[in-house]
């Protein structure tokens, strides 16, 4: 029998687990990290996405008890992602943020893939994170943008 | 380089991209309680009893409010006058569901919600009216003393211009009866406040547009002073009018926060957020249009009812709102209306972006389409002909200046390739629609409406700050705010920062509502700025010793010197602590006030303009819609950010779309039933087109800089020429949204005149007590199991996870699942779900992810393939994707990639049905038990119930790996305490969403035949969303010999009977032989008369599933397995 961690390891610190049937997403709030956004906290809007080592996940429906790998929230995802986030102010591809750090770490996650994508697969792939605001096209812009500068982005979608 | 007309980065997108911006939520203050609110589950009662002394005794407990700890009788003020008609809790009897009976704050969220079960609430139910025609009907219970009539909040039947001359030159007509429903704003942020109360003041940090109205109402509410309530200024995570006044949980986060003196959070969630928030108000809009036969607009006549819900809060404006449009974009002679605003015991209707003119527009702009065919003239010319004027005052009494309507029609023509795509080389199911938006900016609607005000400081570190006392709720008004100080000042982007909403900080602002935000505010900041740079040129002067000075690039030169703007701060009498501060109100001179007896009152200064085209493609088979191209062009003014009103204009387009397409709320018995984004389908990113936004800018004097409004128009014609392009795809008038595929495709058959199908009912014994029930439901049934039945529900008490268990073997697992409290737990994508449903309180959680047995996949003897139970979604999606495509098209299709990275293929077969009455907390068969009704037979079963075989309970599995692997064959490994045994995916389910497991078992493996990679296979999905469950599915799997012949074929449809089904009589008929779509159409569609036994509204399912086949079988006949390639 494995036993459950005591703590876990968030964007460099270590938090506390919480009670055994937290969720991670409680767990990141209560630490004093607010990075991920508790929307719909049911797993239906991508709003509280971090990674799981390099895993895109959603907090709210992930037992903390059962995380082992380092957490990264849009907090810590630190230079890593700098020509993302500037790409996102750059397209105008947030407006109220509410949503943003969750589009982020999703799009990091896309990114670090390294896997040549097109506007569509793209599009695709991002399609988890609901935006009521910018109606999507400036977010995938950001994205094919920042795609194209790491060298994986395919002009033509297949 | 000039600030204005640029696309500068937003001034807060560090925090914003970066997760650090503070929203309401964030950073509580030490100390911070946790609200909650009990809220009426009856549309209508009495409350004969409320005794909140038990709650008062759970432990953590801090304060409970109830409508006795507000001063009697104070009303919100709202509207104003005989409007206001709303306290701030429900006094003696509750109008709504969801209507605010208590509140409780806590140290926790378990206490508090402890102490919401304490409270001993009765209610003596009342009837309820819950439609507009019940609350017109004679002898209908009130819920209000109202002057205009019985449960009619307004009656306004006036009209504009000369009727009977208008009439006497029409000789052209077009009418219809059209419906827009509630919808809700959905924004991301859920409605979040903190309010503190200490040292004799309220401090709030609250999610909202307007912290005038927050204030305002506070100090109105509980007797304070204006300086004793203040909004801090914190992010605002979408507001779309919703927030732009005061939202009922403010009041009670502040009413818990006076009785107990500590900060106190309440946080709605999003069940309540779709549930209890103040949605878009449902119109009936039956309208008449009018022409002369030269295709001259003559006259418009309608008759409009609004369900107003509950109460008033701003229902009389958004109906008014929703009739001037009628007067203002086009130009008849004659506008006659008959409005009702009708109270019903629902959710009252709120404001909402486009504030009742996308309701209306739906029938002005169908209209306008009507009359240009029967004029026979193309619908662009047609409006262009029609189109208000520049510098003319509308009938609706608009003094309108620049007005650009047509070369935005013209614009939008080229851009979409009207001509082309209306021609004869174009594609059947395909077509073209326009339609015009116009919108004020701003409006004159409440006193103070015409006046804004805003701060400019310089500080002697060269930095300006921007004070403004309204609120951006994403709108990117503080990045504008600071873009016209910057231009005014002549200084960097870089030196500037905006402070908002605070008003310690700022002075006061009525905030963002009415598209008012740029005109408004930018006039304030222009004046403002323009006074400070008038200052700094004094001060400029003086010190250059000359009176020939200007000011640019952040310093005040004379021909001969210069000096920075920050050195001259000290120099200034006034200036204090490094700072030069001048604040000044704007007030807007072209306004004219509602409600002053101004007969035709123009409430704004400008009006901004728009034409939107859209092209869109129509499934036959299934009535799916795809939106394929769409171009908005927009007559802006001037763009003071090019691309925050390309983000406004999309945004816009996109949530105007996803009302035409899919929103709806729907309710039950007056109680919400899609209230989760799951079960809403708000537009996803592959839903919508990539929106081609044009802007057409020129004069405006009236506007600061030339700018017009943007924030609303871009709704209002989303709709519209969506309802215009389909009617040009398919020759069919939608006069309702949304356009779900049940709609259209039911349409279809009713224009193709497709009989109904028959079902036999008689020769089939098996239904005949099912259908005996069905048929009984509405004539008693459904009343008595819903009144009293629901009394002796089964209730889960709520639980605590004491342990999670982390087994390395099946055998420990096993084990430990011999407790019954105890419940296996994969990626924890549903589990955790139902436990916030309350439908599982397990307190033992049974880890599967660290038994290594379960997480591979491996090959057999013989070829088969086992594929452990705790493998993710993703990883069996990537196994498949080059040995069995067809299952990895089908993981693709679930949910969102966050899920199936940590979904299992055992949580998936074993999720809980999706069912939104069972989901959403309804007391029914399956939650309560026996004694409950099934809440589909009578309510809205459209989409998500079965077609076949339904019982008891309507509920479809909603596992895609269900059906296909059902499809592929495959078999189920499950191990309990007795060992293991082997099922089929048929023999895998007891019910719809329900594992027939005997106790202590758990799912091991699924085994794929080795045949299942030999074949072909195929998976199509009816979905309103990429991710949504299926509303049908369909795997079709066939092992294909060497002539093409078909030696073994099964298709497997999801979503249309409680579990995976297999049509019978297919299944024989495809063996041996070549099919054609045409062939299994036929086949299916005997299996569909004699094993369907739809719902009335649910038949279009039957008919799509055939859609489905026909794609299947066309997919399958093309395709190769992996070894013909």
């Amino acid at each position: 029998m494995a036993e459950p961690r005591t703590g876990l390891r968030v964007d460099g610190d270590v938090v506390p687990a919480g009670a055994p049937g937290a969720t991670l997403l409680d767990v990141l709030r209560a630490s004093g990290n607010f990075a991920a956004k508790g929307a719909c906290r049911r797993g239906e809007c991508g709003a509280c996405t971090v990674l799981v080592g390099d895993r895109a996940v959603l907090a709210c429906t992930t037992l903390a008890a059962l995380v082992t790998d380092e957490v990264t929230t849009a907090a810590g995802l630190g230079d890593d992602a700098a020509d993302l986030r500037a790409a996102f102010a750059d397209h105008a591809a947030f407006q109220c943020g509410f949503c943003t750090p969750g589009q982020v770490v999703r799009a990091e996650a896309v990114l670090r893939e390294r896997v040549e994508r097109g506007r569509d697969e793209i599009v695709r792939a991002m399609s988890g994170n609901v935006c009521r605001c910018t109606g999507y096209r400036q977010i995938v812009d950001a994205v094919c943008a920042v795609a194209q500068s790491r060298q994986c982005f395919r002009k033509v979608s297949s | 380089m000039s600030a204005l007309g640029q696309s500068v980065r937003p001034l807060d997108w560090v925090e914003k991209t970066s997760g650090t911006a503070r929203y309401a939520a964030d950073e509580p203050p030490e100390g911070t309680l946790v609200a909650r609110v009990l809220r009426s589950p009856l549309p209508h009662a009495d409350i004969r009893r409320l005794d909140v002394s038990a709650a008062l005794r759970v432990p953590g407990v801090h304060a409970v409010v109830t409508a006795a700890d507000f001063p009697e009788g104070r009303l919100y003020e709202h509207s104003g006058g005989p409007y206001s008609d709303r306290p701030p809790m429900a006094v003696d009897r509750v109008l709504y569901v969801g209507h605010e009976v208590a509140a409780v704050a806590a140290e926790t969220a378990e206490a508090a919600d402890e102490a919401i079960r304490r409270i001993d609430v009765r209610y003596r139910r009342r009837k309820a009216v819950l439609t507009v025609p019940d609350a017109l009907a004679p002898g209908a219970p009130r819920l209000h003393e109202r002057a205009d009539g019985a449960n009619v909040a307004v009656a306004t039947a006036e009209h504009w211009g000369d009727v009977d001359l208008a009439r006497t030159n029409a000789s052209v007509a077009a009418r219809g009866t059209f419906r827009y429903p509630r919808v809700n704003h959905a924004c991301m942020e859920p409605n979040t406040t903190i309010a503190w109360w200490h040292g004799e003041r309220l401090e709030m940090w609250t999610s909202s547009q307007a912290p005038h109205f927050v204030v305002h109402e506070l100090t109105h509410l509980f007797g304070l002073e204006l300086d004793q309530v203040v909004c801090r200024d914190v992010a605002v995570g979408g507001g779309f009018g919703s927030k732009s006044k005061i939202s009922e949980h403010e009041a009670l986060a502040a009413a818990l926060s006076m009785k107990c003196g500590r900060p106190v959070l309440l946080e709605l969630s999003r069940a309540e957020e779709f549930a209890f928030t103040k949605p878009r108000h449902a119109f009936e809009t039956r309208l008449e249009a009018h022409a002369d036969a030269d295709g001259r607009l003559c006259f418009l006549d309608a008759v409009i009812d609004v369900d107003n819900g509950a109460y008033n809060h701003y229902g009389p404006s958004v109906m008014r709102a929703g009739i001037k449009q009628l007067g203002s974009m086009y130009r008849p002679d004659a506008v006659r209306w008959d409005a009702r605003l009708v109270d019903t015991n629902l959710v009252p209707g709120g404001q909402f972006r486009g504030y009742g003119q996308p309701q209306t527009a739906i029938a002005l702009e169908t209209l306008m389409d009507e009359l240009a065919e029967k004029c026979g003239q193309d619908p662009i010319e047609f409006r262009i002909d029609n189109s208000g004027l520049p510098d003319t005052t509308q009938l609706s009494g608009s003094q309108v200046g620049s007005n650009r309507l047509r070369e935005c029609l013209a614009q939008v023509r080229d851009r979409i390739g009207w001509d082309a795509k209306r021609g004869p080389d174009r594609r059947p199911y395909r077509g073209v629609g326009v339609s015009s938006g116009m919108h004020a900016s701003g409006s004159y609607a409440y006193p103070g409406g015409n006046t804004s005000a805003a701060g400019v400081e310089v500080r002697t570190t060269g930095d300006v700050v921007v004070r403004f006392g309204g609120a951006d709720a994403g709108t990117g008004q503080r990045t504008i705010l600071g873009q016209i100080a910057a231009e005014v000042l002549g200084v960097p982007m870089d030196r500037i920062s905006v402070i908002m909403a605070d008003w310690d900080e700022t002075p006061p602002d009525m905030g963002a509502w009415s598209s008012r935000g740029t005109h408004m505010g930018g006039h304030a900041v222009r004046q403002t700025a323009e006074a400070m740079a008038a200052r700094l040129c004094e001060l400029g002067a003086e010190k250059l010793g000359t009176s020939e000075v200007a000011l640019a690039d952040g310093r005040v030169s004379s021909a001969a010197d210069s000096v920075a703007i920050a050195d001259l701060v000290d120099l200034a009498d006034e200036s204090a602590d490094g700072s030069l501060r001048i604040d000044t109100e704007y007030v807007e001179p072209k306004m004219q006030p509602y409600w002053t007896g101004i007969e035709r009152p123009n409430i704004s200064a400008t009006y901004a303009y728009a034409a939107h085209a859209i092209e869109v493609e129509v499934d036959p088979g299934t009535g799916v819609i795809r939106v394929l191209d769409y171009a908005a062009v927009h007559d802006i003014g001037r763009a003071i950010n090019p691309a925050l009103v390309e983000g406004q204009i999309i945004g816009g387009a996109v949530q105007g779309l996803g009302a035409a397409l899919g929103e709806r709320l729907h309710y039950e018995g007056g109680r919400l039933v899609n209230a989760g984004y799951v079960h809403y389908p708000l537009p996803r990113a592959t839903t919508v087109p990539s929106i081609d936004v044009a802007l057409i800018e020129g004069p405006e004097p009236a506007g600061p800089f030339n700018a017009k409004s943007v924030g609303e128009i871009a709704l209002i014609p989303a709709a519209p020429a969506l309802l215009n392009a389909v009617y040009d795809a398919t020759g069919i008038r939608f006069r309702e949204l949304p356009l779900t595929p049940d709609v259209v495709l039911a349409a279809l058959q009713e224009r193709d005149g497709v009989p109904p199908r028959k079902h036999h009912l008689a020769r089939r014994p098996g239904r005949w007590q099912i259908g005996l029930f069905r048929a009984l439901y509405p004539y008693g049934i459904h009343l008595l199991l819903d009144r009293w039945g629901t009394r002796f529900a089964r209730r889960r008490t709520p639980r605590a996870v004491e342990r999670v268990a982390l087994p390395e073997t099946v055998a420990e697992a096993v084990a430990e699942l011999s407790s019954p409290d105890a419940t296996v737990i994969g990626g924890g994508t549903d589990v955790l779900v139902q436990r916030d449903q309350e439908l599982l309180f397990p307190t033992v959680l049974v880890g599967t992810n660290k038994i290594a047995a379960l997480r591979g996949i491996d090959e057999e003897a013989g070829g088969d393939w086992r594929i452990g139970a705790a493998v993710t979604l993703a990883e069996l999606a990537t196994w498949a994707a080059e040995r069995v495509p067809v299952v990895a098209d089908a993981v693709a299709t679930i949910a969102s990639a966050q899920i199936r990275e940590v979904a299992t293929v055992a949580g998936n077969l074993g999720q809980e049905k999706r069912c939104w009455f069972f989901r959403n907390g309804f007391d029914c068969y399956k939650r309560g038990g026996v004694s409950c009704p099934c809440y589909a037979v009578e309510g809205d079963h459209r989409l998500h119930h079965a077609a076949i075989g339904g019982h008891r309970c309507q509920a479809v599995t909603p596992s895609d790996l269900a059906t296909v692997f059902d499809a592929l064959g495959a078999e189920v490994v499950l191990t309990g305490p007795g060992g293991s045994r082997r099922v089929s995916i048929a023999g895998l389910y007891a019910g719809p969403g329900e594992l027939d497991l005997r106790p202590g078992e758990l799912v091991e493996a699924i085994v794929l035949p080795a045949a299942a990679l030999r074949s072909r296979g195929t998976f199509v999905k009816l979905q309103q969303w990429d991710g949504d469950f299926a509303l049908v599915s369909l795997a079709a799997c066939a092992s294909v010999d060497t002539d093409g012949r078909w030696t073994a074929a099964r298709y497997v449809f999801g979503g249309l009977a409680p579990k995976p089904w297999q049509p019978p009589r297919l299944t024989r008929a495809l063996a041996g032989t070549v099919p054609t779509p045409d062939a299994v159409a036929d086949v299916l569609d005997q299996d569909l008369s004699w094993e369907a036994h739809p719902l009335p509204g649910n038949r279009w399912k039957l008919d799509a599933a055939i859609g489905l086949a026909r794609q299947a079988t066309e997919q399958l006949l093309l395709g190769r397995t992996r070894d013909e390639e």
